[in-house]
């Protein structure tokens, strides 16, 4: 009866499709699958889904999400549209370049889709706290960042609280490059969280400075000397804006004139902006695969009308269609849900510096600007300046000079809302 | 500003200093995808016209996925009024207010609002229409893609387009619920540009005079020790494989012990312990015992038919492959030929730069003496592009939509090969058979007893549909016409990316049927 009556906008027939799958089970559906009006009540009417990202992931979710009947979407992205948008971020118009993404997408589906709400915020998921994201049921990630998926990430297993059902919010996660992609269903504290995987991640390419200075091969190399050590060295305090052309262009002069010196050939324009921004090839198909798959989970999740992806899919587009769909282990290590610390042999003679520099380079820990203590002491910490300042004389010590063979160091950074704990071991 | 067609001289072509503008606003809007196909591709696409039948939610997904990345035109045939069951899964259709017009025409006005640059056009003809009184207009098209078309119609299509070639290839594509399925109708896909994972070889088991001469007069005994580790490891590896093979009757290492033993010389000529370019040396040592010679897939192509009895006709791809075959043939590294492509290695840029201009130099000449082979003009960018590429050339031979259900013997394989593929194909072939017979007017109803029936006359006569045949054949019976959103943007992704590889002849389409499952949530080939 409820998806009957509710809101003035749905017109016969409207859900004809959908309802195929929720009138009926399925073979494999779940026997406690309440097929009817029930489930489509609770779709159509209580369920609350938030959207982060509102790109070329986030825009194809918004859309797959309001056809299937969620009727209460939020939204979150601190972007604003760029004209390079247009080619995949499809509710987004030359007109729009320069406006929230957030907004000017919720303002599309509302308005193409009758009897959506969809509330969008322009800013950061920072911003907001553990009783905003409690209010959802489901969240689905379309995001380019790494740092704001372990952030969200994070947040959704520290929320969990093992007497209260309603505390674990499912997370979908998906993500692309090029023809390649991911999507993911992770339970937190139940499955493989995004931190157990981080292993998973393509190491990012890095150019020793040393290179760069001195003997440059590639015109990424000379590239890399004009954004890195020219501009600041002319420019002085003035911020590098990688969406300012003018800036661009600057970059592009002084690495091609390096490249000329050095007889290297193939700097140009494209090249200099894509190693600057470091730029990820992006293409409407494979957002269009990777966001549908992530929505067809939360559809499933949110109904129970099949099961649902246990619980990873990768795709790789570039020969034929080729799809690999697995478990993902959880780790009992993981900083994040494995509650256990992680076992880390080092010299006796690492400094407390060599160790931050594994930290940062170890492929299952990768924290950018981590600090470091026991439970009795600081060792080192990145802020505020005055602490920084008075731990810095231990990075030049060694670590066994501060930790016992056994002893606990607990790593945090800013930009992670959790902390690591290191069980030091000397070899 | 010089004429850049011009051929330069290296002098020139570096000496240049920055001289392109900031790009325009086309290259900007295209950028994220110029990455993955070039000015090359992007031409390719601005020049298709695309024919797609039917304007449901999964050809408008499939659409909007082409429409964005700058098709040239789409044409939507349908003669169909929007419904409110339309309305309500359809993207490009504006909900209530676009029931009762022209399904074709609402989509093309939405759709086109997503780039001005591609010209979009209704028909509202029936596609039965078109095969009876204009078929010759489908010649028009660069590829025509079908969605859940009636068996008949769609039958008649594929006959069409297959066996006349002036036609183009068909993409038939099939979903209910969950379950879905397509099919690319192509008689042979030819790539050259198949952006592979794999570097060509750098024959450094092979090396070229210039190469082999350049590494073994290097002084580097009276190296000082700073130049003597930014050495690139190819000299190194060149030179003491020379060495080695002069003392063990001209054979590269070949038993581990031997494989051991040259890793040690490799040591042993470092002048200190962190010589980073040595240690390269040492972990790329392979490369001295694994003989480069010609790809077995590329083998396989110089024994095609269409390259034996070449003709002045045929078309570039086998003229190309033809003078490969002879190159390997004659040339005396009886390889493909020599990359111009250096990789990034532990040296100065003095030797590092000079390595590049013996690679590019060398790889010009044998490109020059490919060339000679050659008994049609070719374009250099054509030509340059298929050498590059020499080892990762594809050639795709398909076969005619209904094929494999026309084949049981063949089905009854894939039981064994692709059971979970075969019983998604097998449920939409049984519905699309049900469908057929199924009169107009009355609801689609279809049991899984009629279904499996239909399924099972496809089968040689006592063979056993697959086990997971009865999951497949359920799913069916539930959403016989269910077009779900989820499944149609998932379609719209794959069938597009599909097409714009088809389109640009770059990358690797499919082979075969892609089946799909979003239940478990999986993808396979049949």
């Amino acid at each position: 009866m409820a998806s009957q009556s509710n809101g003035a906008s749905d017109w016969p027939g409207r859900y004809y499709h959908i309802d195929q799958v929720l009138n009926t089970p399925g073979p494999r559906t779940d026997p406690e699958f309440l097929a009817g009006d029930g489930v489509k009540d609770f779709l159509r009417n209580k369920a609350k889904i938030l959207v982060i990202g509102a790109g070329g992931l986030g825009c194809e979710i918004l859309a797959n999400l309001a056809l299937t009947g969620f009727k209460d979407i939020h939204v979150i992205d601190m972007d604003t549209i760029d004209i390079s948008n247009l080619n995949r971020q499809f509710l987004f118009r030359q007109k729009d370049v320069g406006k929230p993404k957030a907004t000017v997408a919720a303002e599309f589906i509302m308005q193409r889709v009758p009897g959506v709400k969809v509330t969008p915020y322009f800013g950061k998921i920072q911003d907001k706290d553990d009783d905003y994201y409690m209010q959802f049921n489901l969240v689905i990630c379309g995001l380019d960042s790494v740092e704001a998926r372990r952030w969200m990430n994070a947040t959704l297993v520290n929320l969990v609280d093992p007497e209260n059902p309603e505390s674990l919010k499912p997370m979908i996660d998906g993500g692309t490059e090029g023809f390649k992609g991911q999507a993911r269903v992770i339970l937190p504290t139940v499955t493989s969280c995004y931190e157990c995987s981080l292993d998973m991640l393509n190491k990012p390419t890095a150019f020793p400075i040393c290179t760069i200075a001195n003997t440059p091969r590639l015109p990424e190399h000379c590239i890399e000397w004009a954004s890195v050590l020219e501009w600041p060295r002319v420019q002085g305090d003035k911020k590098m804006d990688t969406d300012d052309p003018e800036h661009i262009g600057w970059l592009y002069k002084v690495a091609a004139a390096r490249a000329s010196e050095f007889n290297i050939e193939g700097v140009t324009w494209s090249l200099t902006q894509g190693v600057v921004k470091n730029i990820i090839p992006a293409i409407a198909s494979t957002n269009a695969i990777i966001a549908a798959a992530c929505c067809n989970e939360a559809f499933k999740i949110a109904t129970s009308s099949a099961a649902y992806l246990n619980n990873y899919f990768m795709l790789i587009g570039t020969d034929g269609v080729y799809s690999y769909t697995f478990e993902h282990e959880k780790r009992d290590d993981c900083p994040v849900c494995g509650g256990e610390s992680l076992d880390m042999v080092i010299s006796p003679n690492m400094t407390v510096e060599q160790l931050i520099e594994t930290l940062v380079e170890k492929q299952d820990i990768q924290i950018k600007k981590p600090s470091l203590s026991t439970s009795t002491k600081q060792i080192y910490l990145q802020a505020p300046p005055q602490l920084e300042e008075s731990t810095r004389p231990n990075l030049e010590k060694k670590v066994s000079e501060l930790v016992p063979s056994g002893g606990e160091v607990t790593v945090t950074a800013s930009t992670l809302p959790f902390s690591l704990s290191l069980s030091i071991k000397y070899s | 500003m010089a004429n850049l067609h011009d051929s330069r001289d290296i002098e020139t072509s570096t000496t240049a200093v920055a001289t392109e503008a900031a790009p325009d606003s086309k290259t900007r809007r295209y950028d994220r995808q110029l990455r993955l196909w070039a000015a090359s591709g992007q031409n390719a696409l601005e020049s298709s016209r695309i024919l797609v039948i039917s304007g449901s939610a999964t050809s408008t997904s499939i659409l909007k996925n082409l429409v964005l990345p700058g098709i040239g035109h789409f044409t939507i045939l349908d003669p169909q009024k929007v419904t409110p069951e339309d309305a309500g899964n359809n993207f490009f259709l504006e909900g209530p207010s676009s029931i009762g017009k022209s399904r074709a025409e609402e989509a093309v006005r939405l759709l086109g609002e997503l780039n001005d640059d591609v010209e979009g056009k209704a028909d509202v003809r029936s596609l039965e229409d078109v095969l009876v009184n204009d078929r010759e207009w489908l010649s028009e098209f660069t590829i025509v893609i079908a969605h859940n078309l009636a068996a008949g119609p769609l039958d008649q299509l594929a006959t069409l387009l297959w066996e006349d070639l002036s036609y183009p290839p068909l993409v038939v594509v099939r979903s209910a619920g969950f379950l879905a399925e397509f099919y690319i109708q192509y008689h042979e896909h030819t790539v050259i540009e198949s952006h592979p994972e794999t570097a060509q070889s750098l024959q450094i088991d092979k090396p070229f005079p210039a190469l082999l001469k350049y590494s073994t007069t290097l002084d580097f005994a009276n190296m000082d020790v700073t130049d003597h580790s930014h050495v690139p490891y190819v000299i190194i590896l060149v030179r003491l494989l020379d060495e080695w093979k002069k003392s063990h009757n001209g054979s590269p290492p070949s038993t581990y012990d031997e494989k051991k033993e040259f890793k040690q010389t490799i040591r042993d000529m470092r002048k200190k312990d962190d010589e980073e370019n040595f240690e390269e040396a040492e972990a790329q040592a392979y490369r001295t015992w694994t003989t480069t010679s010609v790809p077995s897939e590329i083998r396989e192509l110089f024994k095609d038919p269409q390259v034996l009895s070449l003709t002045p006709t045929s078309p570039p791809f086998f003229h190309l492959v033809h003078a490969l075959k002879r190159f390997t043939e004659e040339h005396a590294s009886h390889t493909l030929p020599l990359t111009s492509t250096l990789p990034d290695m532990k040296a100065n840029t003095e030797s590092y730069i000079h390595l590049q201009k013996l690679y590019k130099t060398r790889a010009e000449e044998e490109k020059a003496i490919f060339k000679s082979f050659l008994q049609v003009p070719i374009s250099d960018d054509t030509i340059d592009s298929f050498v590059k590429n020499s080892h990762a050339l594809k050639l795709l031979r398909g076969k005619k939509w209904g094929a494999l259900d026309a084949d049981p013997a063949a089905l009854a394989a894939a039981i064994d090969t692709a059971p979970k593929q075969l019983a998604i194909h097998l449920a939409l072939s049984a519905l699309s058979s049900f469908t057929a017979k199924h009169q107009l007017g009355s609801p689609l109803a279809p049991t899984e007893e009629a279904l499996t029936s239909e399924a099972q006359a496809l089968l040689p006569p006592g063979t056993e549909l697959p086990e997971e045949f009865g999951d497949a054949v359920g799913e069916i019976v539930r959403a016989p016409t269910a077009d779900l959103p989820n499944t149609a943007a998932l379609l719209g992704g794959v069938v597009a990316q599909e097409v714009i590889k088809m389109i640009t002849k770059q990358y690797i389409p499919i082979n075969g049927s892609c089946v799909i499952d979003l239940i478990e949530t999986w993808t396979g080939i049949l």
